[in-house]
């Protein structure tokens, strides 16, 4: 019996989200951050909560909202390509010299997609990252957790629309965030 | 032996069974796992308990005689 | 009782004389733990705000130094900041941030404590201590003085310490700044949702000397003055309300706190600020000019960076916020950072505060992340063995503090520093180094409160 179409749908789309999302992990780690920001919708949102330690039952207080608690991160475009044009000064003193990035993207998961798989226009993904930083000489940080986001097809180019990141830590143990997860 | 109870699924009116062969009925619950308001019900080994509230460690909970109907 | 003249570190490792300060007091291990005991047990510092914990039965877990303690209002409404560590073994009776519980409960043996710090729950206490133990004994152990000052909480271990608003002294009406409204009422603030909190690889006395007054760190901040993060679209903070001002750096000391401010001329106009937002501008345009309406002639001055001596850090005027230090041993700093807006501005004002506020400030800040390397590698540099043989310099200024000063009839206290033309000083840096040198002389508060 032939494999059901929906499920190659699903292996398609899986696999065209995977690889997007690797290529940006690329662009990341190779430092192409004007390419990178090309890959972010006009309208994201950019959005890493912080997370209490909550007693059991009480988990709907876990993380700091969007919207209307200090997060991490909580930003749209424009905050996002300030941060690039920082770090291209040369003079960006947490950034120079450049930490080396690596970005590692999986888990993926298709949570949702509209109006359909087969030809979706926006689809809702998560996954899990592993971010290894290293600077001058032994700075080390790793930042592991989850991400959930919206991604919008344009003109048939994929556009990050929504990104939420949930990184496993309650005290940040990294002494700055200036890299893009 | 008894199963463990969870003393965090434990409500008011809830009546239990506690060492020294008394009983209580659950005030209310703070919710820590490890301790529950009480109020004793019967206690033969020291009638003065009866009627008064004390806390009550879990570990001296033998069994849960009847759960409140809400 | 006059303070000393001279000690291992009034005039040694600290020479306020030269301008000299040893590298030893941030690198040097047994130093740090003196500083423990010196500082940390008897300055006030600072725990939290009261909107945090508004209702009865509300917690907020805060540190003292390296201590964890537990701020909370007990059933009666009374707050308390009790140390969170069960009496009986040691364990942390609290492993959450914040919440609302009746008792703190041990999960190691099972002590639970009131949330007026009693011990109310004793296992096997007929069975195994046969009612002898004598709780009254064993509550929690209760910080020696707490006080609320303009909703901010405050507490110290040291009995003898003076009163908060003593130990303020005349830096009072500085850190006002920071508590009052908008526009100057006493209307209530509130802390937004979410305390930052993160690690630097650095001691903490980096960042306290840098929020005493460095003035002298702008080359550092470059590049977000380049890209523009403030609230009307350009550099990282409105500046157009400073431009007829005089910059001046006031410090106290015989308390150890500092601050910079600016000072208008009397009768300027509100500057436009906040530009970016009309509904925002507003807002502080009019809560600005009903702010110097009620101040009157002080309300010329407005706020800058300042420092609460010890760990204390101020940030009034934009973005507003108040941080501490925490030390975490001799070569790392844990900061918490607590963001506040005017409890009653409408949703609008706090949503712009609050994304300006976490795009300046904290490890995702485009401002204090600089800093946070500079304090990072500045203090990693200077533990070597040859390094630590050559102290830092902070000489800037030196002999140029002016008391007594006034301007077109407002009448400034502390010791003053006029940076209008010197551009920069030191002096708020070496008060703070002097206060923390008679700290870790002095015995006692008898010789620490030489004001009396």
């Amino acid at each position: 019996m032939a494999v059901s179409k929906s499920r190659i749908d699903h292996l398609l789309l899986k696999y065209e989200i995977e690889q997007f999302l690797y290529q940006e992990a690329e662009l990341l780690d190779e430092r192409q951050f004007e390419e990178w920001l090309d890959l972010l919708a006009e309208d994201i949102r950019y959005w890493m909560p912080m997370r209490r330690n909550v007693k059991f039952g009480e988990l709907d207080r876990e993380f700091t909202r969007e919207g209307q608690d200090i997060s991490w991160f909580d930003e749209g475009k424009d905050t996002l390509v300030r941060r690039v044009n920082q770090i291209l000064t040369g003079v960006h003193w947490a950034e120079e010299p450049l930490s080396r990035i690596c970005h590692s993207v999986s888990n993926v998961q298709i949570l949702k997609a509209t109006p359909s798989m087969s030809q979706p226009t926006e689809v809702t993904v998560k996954c899990r990252f592993l971010i290894y930083r290293n600077r001058v000489q032994t700075e080390t940080d790793f930042l592991v957790g989850k991400r959930e986001e919206v991604l919008r097809s344009v003109n048939g180019q994929w556009k990050i629309a929504q990104r939420k990141i949930i990184l496993d830590q309650n005290v940040l143990l990294a002494k700055n965030l200036t890299f893009f997860f | 032996m008894a199963e463990v109870v969870n003393v965090r699924l434990l409500k008011a009116g809830d009546k239990l069974q506690v060492s020294h062969g008394a009983t209580v009925v659950v005030v209310s619950n703070p919710l820590d796992g490890v301790w529950i308001f009480a109020r004793y019900l019967a206690s033969p080994k020291d009638p003065s308990l009866e009627g008064t509230e004390d806390m009550i460690f879990a570990q001296d909970i033998i069994e849960v005689l009847e759960i409140s109907g809400d | 009782m006059a303070t000393k003249t001279k000690g291992r570190f009034v005039n040694g490792l600290v020479d306020m004389k030269a301008g000299k300060i040893s590298r030893e007091i941030f690198v040097n291990e047994e130093i740090y733990a003196e500083e423990q005991e010196q500082v940390f047990t008897r300055a006030w510092l600072f725990i939290g705000h009261e909107s945090q914990v508004p209702k009865p039965g509300d917690y907020f877990v805060s540190g003292m130094g390296e201590e964890s303690v537990i701020l909370c209002r007990d059933r009666e409404g009374a707050l308390h900041v009790f140390l969170n560590s069960c009496r009986h073994r040691g364990m942390k009776v609290c492993r959450y941030d914040e919440g609302n519980t009746p008792v703190f409960t041990c999960p190691y043996h099972g002590w639970s404590y009131a949330t007026d710090g009693k011990l109310v729950g004793v296992p096997f206490f007929k069975d195994a201590y046969h009612e002898k133990l004598d709780k009254s004994k064993w509550g929690l152990v209760e910080v020696a003085q707490m006080e609320v000052y303009k909703g901010s909480i405050w507490a110290t271990w040291d009995p003898a310490a003076p009163p908060f608003t003593e130990y303020l002294g005349d830096f009072k009406m500085f850190f006002d700044l920071s508590l009052e409204a908008w526009n100057g009422t006493d209307e209530p603030l509130e802390v937004i949702g979410g305390v930052q909190k993160w690690l630097i690889p650095c001691n903490w006395k980096f960042p306290a000397e840098n929020f005493s007054g460095d003035s002298y760190h702008n080359i550092s901040h470059r590049s977000v003055d380049m890209v523009g993060i403030g609230p009307s679209g350009t550099g990282r903070r409105d500046t157009q309300e400073r431009a007829d001002s005089r910059r001046l750096q006031v410090s106290f000391p015989d308390r150890g706190h500092q601050t910079g401010i600016y000072v208008l001329p009397g009768g300027s106009p509100t500057a436009a600020s906040y530009q970016q937002s009309p509904e925002v501008a507003d807002y502080f345009r009019e809560a600005e000019e009903k702010r110097r309406a009620i101040k009157g002639e002080w309300g010329r001055v407005t706020g800058s960076p300042g420092e609460i001596f010890p760990n204390t850090a101020l940030h009034p005027r934009q973005p507003r916020s108040i941080a501490v230090w925490h030390p975490r041993g001799a070569h790392q700093t844990e900061v918490w950072r607590w963001y506040l807006v005017d409890a009653g501005a409408p949703y609008a004002v706090k949503d712009f505060l609050r994304q300006y506020y976490i795009r300046y400030s904290g490890p995702g800040g485009l401002t204090e992340q600089d800093d946070m390397e500079n304090w990072n590698y500045a203090h990693s540099a200077s533990r070597g063995t040859i390094a630590r043989r050559h102290p830092y310099s902070y000489e800037q200024g030196m002999g140029s503090e002016q008391t007594n000063f006034e301007l077109d009839g407002l009448k400034i206290p502390g010791t003053v520093m006029d940076l209008t033309e010197a551009k920069s000083s030191e002096q708020n840096l070496r008060n703070f180094y002097k206060r923390w040198a008679e700290f870790m002389d002095a015995p006692s508060w008898d010789e620490l409160a030489d004001w009396r």
